[in-house]
């Protein structure tokens, strides 16, 4: 009977919470300091238990860590390891709404800091896949033309010129990501969905159309990745998890 | 008569195993693929969360219409929330495979 009610009390508490991070509506600061993050952030990775963490990971990125075109999942492969912590720790913290990688990012399943730094140490040096899902329009096309145009005026400061963001400030890299990822994610900032979002990305892609939208990512997403980033092939599958 | 009718019916009889088979096994495969083990575990009956469902064995035509319900937004109830971000990997005829191959086991 005790026991019971302690699974049952148990049961509702773990459904509150899962209830009450998933669906928060609040905008959250972008980059409080402090917290899980910058504990990861300064411990030394292990590589070798990292990729015992990645495993987890892997059963929805791929143990390449390449995610799927459609977009379901992000490649995260050569993502630099500080985006990887921010977002793992915002996600843990119930600062970035994802009820399917909310319990996969739990302690329970991953472990404490240390395994944020080890597991990102090893997802930062993946190679990455090199046919990432691509927009619509190829190079010399108007829309394409009108892409980069967009990306020129509203992105390169931030993201770079090739899309290789920013480590330090915890911009992410886009060059090599799946286009449908990027759309979804584009409309979550835009829209207030993504309350992780830098406001000042917000503030910049406000006004965009979901046809200039489209554009800007089609422009994005097909960026050439430096090779040496790169797997060898499409075919290529992770030694690691062989 | 009665040899021409079995002949009949033993081919139709082995296409019938066969093709049970081959659904069998695209279930299976699919549910690996489509990541659905991630969560309700390798074996279904596992699931990562307690909260989450073990499948296995559970009747088919109810599996399915819960997975139609989540991905079309009808049902947004419970946990639903998180099964709705990988919906847009299958399409009806997947969900059916699935649903059939899970109620299968045990």
């Amino acid at each position: 009977m005790n026991l019971k009610r302690l699974y049952q009390t148990g049961l509702l508490a773990l459904g509150l919470i899962t209830a009450s991070t998933a669906f928060a509506a609040d905008i959250v600061e972008w980059n409080k300091a402090g917290g899980e993050e910058e504990e990861a952030l300064k411990l030394k990775p292990d590589l070798e238990n990292g990729m015992e963490v990645f495993e987890v990971c892997s059963a929805c990125h791929l143990t390449e860590g390449w995610g799927v075109e459609n977009g379901t999942f992000p490649q995260i492969a050569g993502q630099h390891r500080e985006v990887l912590i921010k977002q793992l720790a915002d996600i843990r913290a119930g600062n970035r709404d994802n009820p399917t990688m909310y319990p996969f990012a739990l302690p329970e399943s991953i472990g404490d800091a240390q395994a944020l730094s080890d597991v990102t140490a090893y997802i930062a040096k993946l190679p990455m896949n090199p046919e990432n899902g691509k927009g619509p329009w190829e190079k010399g096309t108007p829309e394409y033309a009108k892409g980069e145009k967009l990306y020129k005026d509203n992105c390169v400061k931030c993201h770079g010129k090739h899309g290789e963001g920013n480590a330090k400030k915890f911009y992410p890299r886009l060059e090599g990501q799946h286009y449908a990822y990027m759309l979804r994610q584009f409309e979550w900032i835009r829209d207030g969905k993504r309350r992780n979002a830098n406001p000042e990305m917000m503030k910049q892609i406000k006004s965009f159309t979901d046809e200039e939208e489209k554009m800007v990512i089609n422009y994005v997403s097909r960026i050439p990745v430096d090779p040496k980033d790169l797997a060898p092939s499409k075919d290529w599958v992770n030694p690691d998890f062989d | 008569m009665k040899l021409s009718k079995t002949l009949v019916i033993i081919p139709a009889a082995l296409m019938a195993i066969s093709m049970s088979a081959a659904v069998q096994a695209d279930g299976a495969a699919l549910y690996k693929s489509k990541t659905c083990w991630s969560c309700h575990g390798k074996d279904a009956k596992s699931p990562m969360l307690p909260v989450y469902p073990k499948l296995a064995g559970q009747n088919a035509d109810y599996l399915f219409n819960q997975m139609k319900d989540i991905k079309s937004g009808a049902r947004s109830n419970g946990q639903a929330a998180a099964m709705k971000g990988v919906m847009g990997m299958v399409n009806e005829a997947e969900m059916r495979e699935i649903a059939d191959w899970l109620a299968t086991q045990k």
